[in-house]
């Protein structure tokens, strides 16, 4: 496999996101995340991994709507990472995406109370796949047990997929060749995924607009997930 | 178009394609993979994905998909990159379609009643015995006292059920569901007719429009094609040097509304007079030069009376129309609340209009038709108005119908309760529904045919509405099927075949296959992305793209009527059901994201999907405006009821700021009391309270045009949500949205 270092980085274009939902359905497909159930759900104890967050502005009649899609922003300074005690989460230098690795996680929550963004969610109990649902598994992800912590992890399972592809075919890896499941489906083309590294990738590109910010940009915290700013007159 | 499957997927899309292009595969370096000695199933290789290309059926607009099995086991569905619909996208729906597949309470045999309709009790037979008890049944019947009642059914099985009644000289199959009712296909089809002569379904190319004012519209949600409408909008947003801009008109601050620019809240009912005082503005000011011979359209508008009825004011109408005439690519777009109203076809045309007084029409950014099937072996067969359904079902009460199949409808979930078809189906000797679960309809008959998921079978679809292109999508089994069900088009030959006589010649093919390749022949010498010799390759390159599509565009332009200059435009005030005095609140039914019109309330993906404006899930609730909400002393989380002059329903209330006052919206899709563990006993079906109102000129349900009162009932239920639980409100508090 290449060693190749990668910034794998995702834009969120917030003037295209339609709020339709198309992202979480992709992902709770792609990354087996258990159906909870509505007691579990009126408890906050949802486990999609990517959410679109809903945000009234105004009054009625002047009242707006705005959508914002909130995943683990994959930070390269990680409030999660130093504070887990058996290091089952960290940040993986070669692909600077923020790894969780259950097999360690001892289920403390401890990454999660320090996460800023609530992109961290905690199996309270065994997912529930009754037969024969549970065919429907990506068998490239594992099905996390009670007492486990997990998050979006841009699909890695997709990035070691392109990259195994990319090596049989002995060609490097191209602009696109990663598209993480909400990427794929996002029908709006909201989402763009790619290496920064590469600076004639699209995302690299896009990072630059005059609309690019990142969330809670002041606490430091260097999100590889870039958004730009929607709802306002610009161009391209 | 950039496509995002690579060459090693792309060849191996389809099985068939597999076995034809070996040979190219040969040259290419990569990882070698050990077979075992245990000879795995066909098609299947340990350890190695498949990724079979064929069309969602998640709803009727026919997107491309590609389902990566591995295992013999569907794992994930994606869009397909080189679908010209849909373009590798999907929709929340199209996602999730593997649950239908692998849901734990499908229907796994033929099952007969055996005590009373409804009480549960049920025997297994086998498929030889059912198909000859029914061709003995059918050959006892009289043709016409024979009626089928589908949905919006893919085209290869509407096309063989259309054969099949034709064979027994029975009367063509009401083509009738909520999800039809709610795109209004066929106020949009009369539209079409009015003013250009053809009664087809408009397609608006507002990625290449600058300004678009939506009218009553959830395009981005449900409506006609969404996966298509999505990405149009996003790229309408972000044109090289443009930023399309969008109004929406409506009653309620739809998902679709939330993305405008702006909101403008009107009545219900009174879009298509918004659309009539922006075209009298536009005529007054003289900004149809090329168009003078249509100003008689706007004859007698009275803009002021326009202001008055909807709350906008006058000055808003003509910076309105305007910013609309001065536009370079403008478009207006009817959508699916017009055809709710009973002045939709009126509406509909209103607002279609202003694209023909300025003359844009068939251009960059403006409207086009969807054009003819490119032969008429793939022609499509037409949706019934709700009227058709109210005359079945007077039939039915009458006792005219010995027999009724149902093929992908549930009217006893769907139909509003008033119009009394479960009341209506007692009547009827024989009840037999094709169905993947047991729903509410299936419940009442007296024989459950088990039908294969759209991924366990094959077909095709003429696309409509599409994109520029033409396409006949396709469809394959991507998996074996899980249980002894079959596709109800090969029933249908089966039955066909026993019956013999005239039903037998009108389908006289041994099986679905041999049925849709007979349909594909037409295409073979048409120009698209299949250069193919003959017909067995073409079939597999068929399968292997996902589809046949025309190079060239083949959308068309739409040609005024000729009979417009001496017309008038006309929208009557909309009629609702229900005293004002008693009924103070109209009523909206809300299609939805996950479950359309109700189908997919089953499945535990989409229960547990948040509701884009809400963000709830598992329940259904009653929004009402702030206002509103106060007058009636409620406030979130309390349990309400809605009482129509049909029926009643409870729901919990969210107070939501984007509606009307005067206006209550529900969602559609819960309620269920039956179809599997996920869907039953929750919430409540809003349908059933609706008004059974035909509106005259189109047959169509006025679906919102029904007045309600809501009550309290003191108790309590916490909607589940997203919003204030999983930290969105401590997000706010902590600054994660900027500004
Ligand atoms: S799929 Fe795309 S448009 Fe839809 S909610 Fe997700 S990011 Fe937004
Ligand atoms: S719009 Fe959604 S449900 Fe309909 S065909 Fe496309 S992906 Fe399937």
């Amino acid at each position: 496999m290449s060693e190749r270092e990668h910034r794998w980085t995702m834009v969120i274009d917030l003037d295209r996101c339609t709020g339709c939902q198309a992202c979480v359905v992709a992902c709770s497909v792609e990354n087996n995340i258990p159906v909870v159930g509505e007691d579990e759900v009126r408890m906050g104890r949802a486990m999609h991994w990517i959410r679109i967050e809903r945000y009234w502005e105004g009054e009625y009649p002047n009242v707006r709507a705005r959508f914002i899609p909130v995943i683990c922003q994959q930070c390269e300074r990680a409030p999660c990472e130093p504070v887990c005690p058996v290091f089952a989460t960290y940040h993986s230098e070669v692909e600077h995406v923020n790894i969780q690795v259950y097999n360690r996680c001892i289920g403390t929550r401890y990454c999660a109370n320090n996460c800023p963004y609530i992109a961290r969610v905690f199996n309270w109990f065994d997912p529930q796949f009754p037969e024969p649902l549970n065919e429907q598994l990506n068998p490239d992800v594992t099905v996390r047990r009670r007492g486990i912590m997990e998050k979006c992890t841009f699909c890695i399972q997709r990035i070691r997929r392109a990259e195994e592809m990319a090596e049989a075919e002995r060609r490097p890896l191209g602009d696109g060749d990663v598209q993480p499941a909400c990427v794929q489906s996002c029908p709006a083309e909201a989402l763009v995924f790619g290496d920064v590294a590469d600076p004639n990738s699209r995302v690299a590109k896009l990072v630059r607009s005059r609309r690019a910010f990142r969330l809670l940009e002041e606490l430091g915290t260097e999100p590889n997930v870039i958004y730009l700013k929607g709802g306002e007159a610009h161009v391209g | 178009m950039a496509s995002k499957v690579t060459r090693r997927q792309f060849l191996k899309i389809s099985g068939a394609g597999l076995l034809l292009l070996s040979g190219c595969t040969a040259n290419l370096q990569r990882p070698v993979w050990m077979e075992p000695y245990v000879r795995a199933p066909e098609e299947t290789l340990p350890g190695e994905d498949f990724w079979f290309a064929s069309t969602c059926r998640m709803c009727p607009a026919g997107c491309g998909i590609l389902v990566r099995v591995s295992n013999g086991r569907a794992r994930k569905i994606e869009g397909n990159p080189a679908h010209p619909l849909n373009q590798g996208r999907l929709c929340a729906r199209g996602q999730a379609g593997l649950q239908l597949l692998y849901h734990p309470d499908r229907l796994r045999h033929v099952l007969k009643r055996t005590g009373e309709r409804g009480q549960g009790r049920w025997g297994r037979t086998t498929w030889e015995q059912i198909v000859e008890e029914l061709a003995q049944q059918i050959q006892g019947m009289a043709p016409e006292r024979i009626a089928f009642l589908t949905g919006l059914l893919p085209d290869y099985q509407a096309t063989l059920v259309a054969r099949f009644l034709k064979g027994l000289g029975a009367p063509p199959a009401v083509v009738y569901d909520t999800q039809a009712a709610f795109d209004g296909r066929v106020v949009l089809e009369a539209a079409s007719q009015a003013l250009f002569d053809v009664p087809v379904l408009p397609i608006f190319d507002i990625a290449r429009a600058d300004v678009v004012y939506a009218f009553g519209s959830n395009f981005l949600e449900t409506w006609l094609s969404p996966v298509v409408y999505n990405r149009a909008y996003g790229r309408m947003r972000s044109q090289p040097g443009v930023r399309g801009m969008l109004i929406a008109f409506a009653p309620r601050l739809s998902m679709t509304a939330a993305n405008a620019d702006r909101w403008v809240p009107v009545p219900p009912g009174t879009e298509g007079l918004v659309a009539l005082a922006l075209g009298k503005i536009i005529v007054d000011e003289g900004w149809d030069k090329s168009n003078a011979e249509l100003r008689g359209f706007y004859e007698g508008v009275d803009v002021g009376a326009v202001a008055q009825a909807t709350g906008v004011p006058a000055e808003e109408l003509v910076q309105f129309a305007r910013r609309f005439a001065e536009a370079h690519h403008p478009v207006a777009m009817p959508g699916d609340l017009l055809a709710g109203s009973t002045n939709g076809l009126e509406a509909t045309q209103a607002v279609e209009a202003l694209n023909l007084v300025l003359g844009h029409l068939g251009e960059h950014g403006a409207i086009f038709l969807t054009p003819s099937p490119p032969s008429r072996d793939l022609r499509k067969v037409p949706v019934s108005p709700f009227q058709a359904v109210r005359e079945l079902v007077d039939r039915m009460a009458a006792g005219e119908v010995d027999a009724l199949f149902v093929l992908g409808a549930n009217p006893v979930y769907e139909l509003p309760a008033a119009l009394g078809f479960t009341d209506a189906l007692k009547n009827v000797q024989l009840v037999v529904t094709f169905a993947s679960m047991m729903d509410e309809t299936a419940a009442l008959s007296d024989i459950v045919l088990p039908a294969h998921t759209y991924l366990e079978t094959w077909g095709y679809e003429f696309v409509s509405p599409s994109t520029d292109r033409l396409i006949v999508s396709a469809q394959q089994p991507v998996v074996r099927p899980l249980y002894d069900t079959r596709d109800p088009g090969d029933v249908l030959l089966a039955l066909a075949d026993k019956l013999g006589g005239k039903v037998a010649r009108r389908l006289p093919w041994p099986n679905l296959v041999h049925f849709i390749q007979t349909r594909l022949t037409s295409l073979q010498l048409l120009e698209g992305n299949i250069a193919a010799q003959d017909a067995k390759t073409f079939w597999a390159y068929w399968l292997q793209h996902g589809g046949w599509w025309s190079k060239e565009q083949a959308w068309q332009v739409p040609e005024p009527s000729q009979n417009l200059s001496a017309k008038r435009l006309l929208v009557p005030s909309p009629e609702f059901d229900g005293e004002a005095s008693q009924y103070p609140l109209h009523l909206l039914p809300v299609p939805s994201v996950t479950f359309g019109d109700g189908r997919h309330a089953g499945l535990p993906w989409l229960q547990e999907t948040p509701d884009p404006m809400t963000t709830a899930t598992w329940d259904t609730w009653v929004e009402l405006n702030p206002a509103t909400a106060e007058r009636l002393g409620v406030k979130h989380d309390e349990i309400v009821k809605v009482t129509s002059p049909f029926g009643e329903i409870e729901a919990v209330v969210y107070v939501f700021p984007g509606i009307h006052p005067d206006v209550v919206a529900v969602p559609v899709g819960q309620g269920h009391s039956a179809m599997g563990r996920w869907a039953e006993g929750r919430g409540a079906n809003v349908l059933r309270i609706l008004a059974p109102r035909t509106v005259p000129s189109t047959g169509q349900l006025a679906w919102a045009a029904t007045r309600v009162r809501v009550t309290k009932t003191g108790r309590r239920r916490v909607l589940p949500r997203l919003e204030s639980n999983i930290g969105v409100d401590r997000a706010r508090e902590r600054g994660v949205v900027p500004g």
